[in-house]
Order: C-alpha cells, then sequence, then structure tokens
C-alpha cells in the first residue's frame, strides 16, 4: 500500500498522511501531541490491518456479460464480485482495452452533485484518478505484474460513497435533448467560437448548473464535437485560477475538478464509448460546483494577493534568456503575483513553451507529502499538449498560478534533496 | 440615425434607469443600515454562514456588504461587530478578519470617488 493512500485508516488516526495530519488533526488527538516529531508525516505508526482479503480470479461467461456484471458490481458495492471479475478478465490480454474502458466508466461515472455542506461523504473525483492511474501504471509494469496495484484500486471503486446523481441527471438530459448523443463526434470542424468561450466561462465562473448545462448543451446542438467542449471545458475554467482564486487552501477542490475532467478528455482521446458526451457535462458541472462552493465562504481579507499588473513592468525588464531561473525562485518563494508576471511577459514575448512548462513543473517537484501538487503538473501538461483552443496559454496561467500559491503541505524538501544529492541535476 | 446608433442610445437610457434604481436602492440600504441594532446586523451577517446562506450568489455579496458598513457605521459599531464573531472562533475568522480596524482604514481609502460622483465606488456584484 503505497504511502498515504490508506485513506480509511487516516480518517481513524492509524496511519499517517494528510487526511490524518490536515483534516483530522491526529496529532493533537490519542496518544496526546509529539513535541518532536510529526507522527502523521512519518513511516506508517500502525502495521496496516487487512480488512478485505485478496480473491481469486471469476471467470466463464461472455466478456460481455463479465463486462457487464462487474459494472454493475462495482455500483451495487460488490467489491469481492467486481474484483473478482477484473482479475479475470485482465489475465487474458485480448480483453484489457475494453476492461480499461469498463474501469474509466466506472470512476468517472461515480461523483457527488455538489460539496456545498456535504463534508466527507462526497468522491471529489478520487475514483476517475484512481481508474487512470490504475491504467497507466500497469501498462508501464505490465499488466502481469500489476496484480497489487488491482488489489489496491479495483475494490475501492466499490466502496462507499458510491454517488450516481449527477450521472443520473446528465443521462436523463442528454436522453431528452440529444436522442443520438452517442454518435456526437469527438473533433468537428466547429470548434467553440471566442463569444461561445466567454459564455463558457461566465457559466462556469459566476454561474449555477443549470447555466452550464444550457451552454453546453447549445455547442453540442450547433455541432462541436466531444473534445472540442472538453477542451473549452479545461482553458474556460482556467480563469478562475488566475482571477479570482486567492486563499491557499482554496485551491484544493477547483483543482481536483481539473484533475477529474482530464481524465475525461483522456478517456475521450483513447477510448470510445457512447457515454463520453455525458462526461464533458459531469466535468463541467464539478467544476462548477467547487467554484460554487467555495463562494459559500465569506472572503477572507487577509488572504488578498497583488495583482500580477503591479510586477509586469519588472517582469519585462528581465531579459528572455534569464526569465526562466527567476521564475523557478519565485515559483519556490510562494510568490505568485511575481510568478504570474513572469509567466505572462514570457507568453507575449516568445512562442517557446516547453522549457516553461519545465521549469514551473521542476519547481513544483520540490514540494513533498502532497501529491495533488504532482497532479496538478501532470494534468495540465498533458491538457496543455492537446488544448486546440485559442486561450491554451491560460493552462500555463493557471497552472503557475496554483503551483506559486496552493498550500504545501510540508515546508521542506527532503526528498528532492535526496535526488540532488543522488542524481545531481545541473539546475538544482 | 443608424440602427445601430439607436440600439446605442436605448442601451445608454437603459444602463442610466438601472443606475438610477440602484442609487435609490442604496440610499434605502443606507438609512437601514445605520439605524440597525447590533443585534440586527449581526443576525444580517451570521446569513452568510455556509449553513445558512441562501447560495453562493448571496454570499459573494458579503463583500459588498462589508464596504458599506464601514462606510456607514462608526468604528465603535465595527469594532463590537468583530468581537462577537471574533468570540465565536475559527469558522468566522473570514468575518472577524474584514470586521478588522486596517481594512476599514483600506477600505474607506480606496472607496474614495471624486466630487462628481454621487456614491463611493462600492462594489456591486
Amino acid at each position: 500500500m503505497p504511502q498515504g493512500l490508506n485513506v480509511w485508516e487516516q480518517v481513524i488516526c492509524e496511519f499517517p498522511g494528510h487526511y490524518a495530519r490536515d483534516g483530522e488533526q491526529c496529532g493533537r488527538k490519542f496518544p496526546g501531541p509529539d513535541e518532536h516529531v510529526n507522527r502523521f508525516d512519518g513511516p506508517a505508526w500502525n502495521v496496516p490491518k487487512i480488512y478485505f482479503a485478496d480473491h481469486d480470479p471469476i471467470e466463464g461467461g461472455s466478456v460481455e456479460g463479465r463486462l457487464v456484471r462487474m459494472n454493475w458490481a462495482i455500483a451495487e458495492g460488490d467489491k469481492a464480485e467486481a474484483y473478482g471479475l477484473f482479475l479475470g478478465l485482465a489475465r487474458d490480454p485480448a480483453n484489457r482495452q475494453r476492461l480499461k474502458d469498463a474501469i474509466l466508466f466506472a470512476g468517472i461515472t461515480d461523483l457527488q452533485d455538489t460539496i456545498i455542506n456535504r463534508g466527507g461523504y462526497q468522491n471529489i473525483g478520487h475514483k476517475a484518478l484512481r481508474a487512470r492511474a490504475l491504467i497507466d501504471i500497469a501498462d508501464y509494469l505490465g499488466w502481469d505484474n500489476a496484480h497489487e496495484l488491482f488489489y489496491t484500486v479495483v475494490p475501492d471503486l466499490a466502496c462507499s460513497p458510491r454517488l450516481y446523481g449527477l450521472w443520473t441527471e446528465i443521462s436523463n438530459i442528454c436522453r431528452m435533448e440529444f436522442p443520438e448523443h452517442a454518435s456526437i463526434p469527438k473533433r468537428s470542424d466547429k470548434p467553440l467560437t471566442e463569444r461561445e468561450l466567454d459564455i463558457l466561462t461566465e457559466a462556469i465562473v459566476w454561474g449555477g448548473p443549470f447555466d452550464v448545462n444550457a451552454a453546453i448543451m447549445g455547442f453540442f446542438k450547433r455541432g462541436a464535437g466531444i473534445l472540442d467542449v472538453g477542451d473549452a471545458v479545461i482553458a474556460c475554467f482556467q480563469r478562475y485560477l488566475i482571477d479570482v482564486l486567492e486563499h491557499p487552501n482554496a485551491f484544493l477542490h477547483p483543482t481536483h475538478a481539473l484533475d477529474y475532467m482530464n481524465v475525461v478528455q483522456s478517456w475521450t482521446r483513447h477510448h470510445d464509448n457512447p457515454h463520453q458526451v455525458k462526461a464533458v457535462f459531469m466535468g463541467a458541472r464539478f467544476m462548477n460546483d467547487t467554484i460554487r462552493s467555495n463562494a459559500n465562504f465569506p472572503r477572507d481579507p487577509t488572504f488578498t494577493l497583488e495583482p500580477r499588473q503591479n510586477h509586469r513592468v519588472w517582469a519585462d525588464g528581465i531579459a528572455i534568456g534569464r526569465l526562466l531561473p527567476v521564475l523557478k525562485e519565485h515559483v519556490l518563494a510562494q510568490d505568485a503575483p511575481r510568478s504570474c508576471a513572469l509567466v505572462d511577459s514570457y507568453l507575449e514575448r516568445t512562442n517557446e513553451r516547453h522549457d516553461l512548462l519545465d521549469t514551473i513543473t521542476y519547481a513544483a517537484c520540490h514540494w513533498q507529502n502532497d501529491p495533488h501538487v504532482m497532479r496538478n503538473c501532470a494534468s495540465s501538461l498533458e491538457e496543455f499538449r492537446h488544448n486546440r483552443t485559442s486561450r491554451r496559454d491560460d493552462i500555463v496561467r493557471g497552472f503557475v498560478k496554483h503551483q506559486a500559491r496552493y498550500v504545501k503541505r510540508a515546508p521542506t524538501h527532503d526528498c528532492y534533496q535526496v535526488y540532488v544529492d543522488y542524481f545531481k541535476p545541473a539546475n538544482a | 440615425m443608424s440602427n445601430e446608433q439607436a440600439t446605442l442610445i436605448e442601451s445608454w437610457r437603459v444602463r442610466n434607469a438601472a443606475a438610477t434604481t440602484l442609487a435609490l436602492t442604496e440610499e434605502q440600504m443606507r438609512r437601514a443600515v445605520r439605524d440597525a441594532s447590533i443585534e440586527e446586523l449581526v443576525t444580517l451577517i451570521e446569513t452568510f454562514a455556509p449553513a445558512r446562506s441562501a447560495g453562493p450568489e448571496w454570499t459573494r455579496t458579503f463583500e459588498p456588504l462589508v464596504e458599506r458598513l464601514w462606510t456607514w457605521r462608526d468604528d465603535e459599531t465595527i469594532a463590537t461587530l468583530a468581537e462577537v464573531f471574533r468570540s465565536r472562533g475559527m469558522p468566522w475568522m473570514a468575518v472577524t478578519n474584514a470586521l478588522a480596524p486596517e481594512r476599514g482604514v483600506l477600505t474607506r481609502t480606496t472607496l474614495r470617488q471624486p466630487a462628481s460622483a454621487r456614491l463611493p465606488a462600492f462594489t456591486l456584484v
């Protein structure tokens, strides 16, 4: 079990990680604070217990029938049946492409309709992220070497809470408005116009759930493709990161929605599934809901950020060839206004993007104890690479704002230092 | 006169009507805030708690309200309000911070307008 992934024992203070440390404040609970060691940042405090034993593969019956049974078992919370069927299907390489599609479908459709005043009873995209991680890592390791990974991910998909309210709503909307939604193309020759991007931005950042539904419905009705709209959702969401977010803690939920949308886009890019158009609605609704959830709290003026424009003249005065090392230092200093001004300046002065993204990512990877930092890197890099909207550079602007402002779980860079000691990178 | 010009004049007329309505609304609000007791102001601010809020559209109006409190009430009243919410602890920290004296100085300074303006530079939405 990878460190930090044992969330369930973290919430009862029996395993370290950020749920235990930050959410549950376990350091203040039994057996009492330890002045010298933060037990919930360190190695495992208790040996993990086994609550769900490993299972044998379930075989027999048609592949189609087993895939359907597996998805029903996940939806009904039957971990043993879902896991056994997965193991049986995974044995035959010929089944794996359909199995990947099915496991992504299961992760993406299980998403809360709102996090507003819901506390911990939410999925917040984690099931989709884990399904995607299973596929990427199993492909890397080889599926015959990935049994422990399957054990970590597949039963979890069938754990509570399992929430299908949003999926039900979007499925009904699509049935009523687009009887032929399964035939909507992935790409069209009608990507979103500037005006349509403005409408979508307004709906996601400032509107309500039905504004989001109406905007997206309009784009599909006039012939836009699934990835055309998905790209626009990713790009328009960045305005929230760029213009609105200030409090370091407030980045957490909205960027979960960005990471979820990245899984949706990846699913659409690599698989064919008649339900993919619904997932675009779900991603946009998730983004809008997290933004509304943040807005449901009065804004704390002590976390006000200085406008990035205040530093633009300074940024423009730095030679383009010297700018990236300066950017790295300001990201590491968590100076969002200057970091954002540097990126604005760079984007306007050159078409170079690879080294810029590399610099932000390398700076971000100095931080430890929080996989959300690296997940945001992965989502931003991948979506920038594929995005075809005119506002693709906004992904870089949102990326640097996140990495220069989002709350950091640990102030030290011990893991990075180990990397420097062993690999001695030139830019350390 | 082209159709476009007629639309522009109509748009400006509608905008002026909306501004007049808003100015009258602000004047009514000013009198209501000025005459409110501490308890009534506390009750109003309490509606911005996440569990009591009518939704994000309501809570997003917290900062416009705070601007008006700093503009239309004295420091002593604001300090009393701040103490009420400070005593309630961490969940009300954002409200307490918005009512801190340094926020008042900043708010009153930034809201100053030229003499030609009828109202301070309040946030509308």
